[in-house]
């Protein structure tokens, strides 16, 4: 098996009294596709923002690689290598598609301020960069036909897929997609669990939630299942699809049968 | 009504480069022109129109240019903008009383204290947002002027007198014809624009759009919203320091009156009735807000309330001000656009 790359260790978060993750440990290894399923308020957005350093974990850790990265500022977790999408979609609507892209791409240029208003060779070249970069990342996503136009007048699908485009051009290691085919067609669910297996042979490690069964099933190395802040199951597609406490958790048990 | 922005977008697409330079050319020599258009029915009243180019309309021009980057491209309300002209104003009235330090001398010292004020108040205060923000701001603008109010070393309410015109540059600046002085802040006003749009098209601008849009989303894509911001805020401080040292320069006296919260809310108003985030609206907005009260002063004090019913018209006309911020459907980057293919 290949190196884990992200390992959250007995993560524990509290908010007042609810204890909505309860010492999470998981694991992802390098290059695999790892989804995390569980019913509404299991804690799959909550690892998420976790993850991602929007929430600090009442206890327990988080590491990339070897750095804990658990109470890093957000932008800086970014640069180091995660991005994430957003449930509820969260583009920049004023800007174009491109922009948006590019504006995530900014993380790894290095002019400010004074080097932006001087106009220096440096800054010309990474703006080119950055516009080359941004069209070879909608192209990849295929949705560069729509490079121009604003965010918010993009169909719900296209904006969907603008949100992963946007994450890759941070030039993430790991890739967070956040219920990526919610409101999809069957049709547009299959296309989408291509892109997700082409982004992730294109060298990425990704880490899923998602509702959809038959697209988890189809495209992951893994499943983790939550469920109320605990995880019950780790494990291949086809172990924990006939898994019994998945199973009691989706569909719940019969009063006499425990 | 009809859709003056994208008219202007459209004709300026359509163009080709001679067009476009002379077009620039044509405008430009238009407006450098104004002076001597004060015959016409354009003069006003009581102050003469050459003065009026100068002070409100070209400096409220300058300064919601800089307001306009805070409020318009950052999105952070900002009600205290006027401390930061003080600054500049009362930097240049000290050095030069003090000093043998000519306005162009004080000119780097007094924004550089502006912008030293920028991150003195940025610094505490941008972790606030919205609302807040607001109040915050307000505060800071008081304080300002409060304390130059209190501090009789600084003149208290008196203010500082004598504080000398700019030394000429192959001409002489005179009170009475102040052509010198409104072609001199028409530089100013050029030299903003451009470094404005440089940044608008470049990484800090799009950051800036970015936080305006999604503060948060912005800060899991990588920005680092909070120096972006504090960066918004010394540069829009800069211009407004800028801003005070030449006006201190021209009005030969300045006092606390001078700095007002209704000049921060009078430069807001600037910066939305002519568009916020659009900066060609918001130069359009400071000019004619500038001038209309000076151009009814004839009306006496009923001219406020003219100028009032005006913005309430107008506002309820065009919510988002004469040009709107850019809708249409363009990137904002286009060089190099085909060096992917």
């Amino acid at each position: 098996m290949s190196k884990t790359i992200l390992n959250l260790k007995d993560l524990t978060i509290k908010f007042g009294g609810v204890t909505a993750l309860n010492s999470v440990n998981l694991e992802l290894k390098e290059g695999e596709i790892l989804a995390l399923i569980g019913p509404n308020g299991a804690g799959k957005t909550t690892v998420f923002n976790l993850i991602t350093g929007v929430y600090k974990p009442t206890s327990g850790n988080v590491f990339l690689g070897d750095v804990a990265i658990d109470g890093k500022k957000r932008h800086h977790i970014t640069k180091l290598g995660i991005a994430r999408t957003f449930q509820n979609i969260r583009l920049f609507g004023d800007m174009t598609t491109l922009e948006n892209v590019i504006t995530a791409s900014d993380v790894r240029n290095k002019v400010g301020l004074i080097g932006s208003i001087l106009g220096t060779p440096r800054s010309r070249r990474e703006e080119k960069a950055s516009v080359a970069k941004a069209h070879e990342i909608l192209k990849f996503i295929g949705i560069d036909e729509y490079a121009d136009r604003l965010a918010k007048n993009l169909p719900y699908g296209v904006q969907r897929r603008l949100e992963i485009a946007r994450a890759l051009g941070t030039e993430p290691k790991i890739l967070l997609l956040d219920e990526p085919a919610a409101g999809f067609n069957p049709q547009e669910k299959v296309e989408l669990a291509v892109t997700i297996k082409k982004i992730r042979d294109a060298g990425y490690t990704i880490l899923l939630i998602e509702h959809d069964m038959s697209l988890i099933m189809g495209i992951s190395d893994r499943v983790a299942v939550l469920d109320f802040g605990q995880k019950i199951a780790d494990d291949l597609p086809s172990v924990v699809q006939n898994n019994p406490q998945v199973i009691a958790a989706y569909l719940g048990v019969p009063e006499d049968a425990s | 009504m009809i859709n003056l922005r994208d008219k202007g977008a459209e004709f300026w697409e359509r163009s080709n480069r001679p067009v476009r330079v002379l077009t620039v050319f044509a405008i430009l020599a238009v407006i450098a022109a104004l002076p001597y258009a004060g015959n016409s029915f354009l003069q006003t009243p009581i102050a003469a129109f050459d003065a009026v180019l100068v002070y409100p309309m070209g400096m409220f021009i300058l300064m919601a240019l800089g307001l306009n980057v805070v409020v318009g491209k950052s999105g952070m309300l900002d009600l205290g903008y006027v401390a930061f002209f003080a600054v500049g104003a009362y930097t240049m009235a000290l050095l030069s009383t003090h000093t043998g330090l000519n306005t162009w001398e004080i000119m780097p010292i007094g924004i550089i204290a502006a912008m030293i004020a920028g991150v003195l108040l940025a610094i505490p205060t941008l972790r606030l947002r919205g609302d807040y923000l607001a109040i915050v701001t307000l505060g800071f603008g008081e304080i300002v002027r409060v304390s130059a109010l209190n501090s009789e070393s600084i003149g208290g309410a008196l203010g500082i007198a004598g504080i000398p015109f700019p030394p000429g540059l192959g001409f002489e600046y005179q009170l009475l014809d102040q052509k010198y002085f409104y072609w001199t802040i028409l530089v100013m006003i050029l030299l903003v624009i451009w470094v404005i749009r440089r940044l608008t098209v470049r990484r800090p601008g799009r950051a800036w759009e970015s936080i305006r849009q999604d503060e948060d989303a912005a800060e899991l894509m990588g920005v680092s919203t909070y120096k972006y911001k504090i960066w918004a805020f010394v540069f829009g401080a800069a211009i407004g320091g800028g801003a005070g040292v030449f006006y201190a320069s021209r009005s030969m006296v300045i006092a606390p009156d001078n700095f007002t919260l209704n000049t921060s809310i009078l430069i807001l108003a600037c910066v939305v009735f002519g568009g916020m985030g659009n900066i060609w609206g918001v130069i359009v907005g400071a000019a004619i807000l500038g001038y209309l009260p000076d151009r009814f002063r004839f009306l006496s004090d009923a001219r406020l309330l003219l100028f009032g019913l005006v913005l309430v018209i107008f506002m309820n006309l065009r919510p988002e001000g004469i040009l709107p911020r850019k809708k249409r459907e363009k990137a904002i980057v286009k060089k190099g656009s085909d060096a992917a293919l």
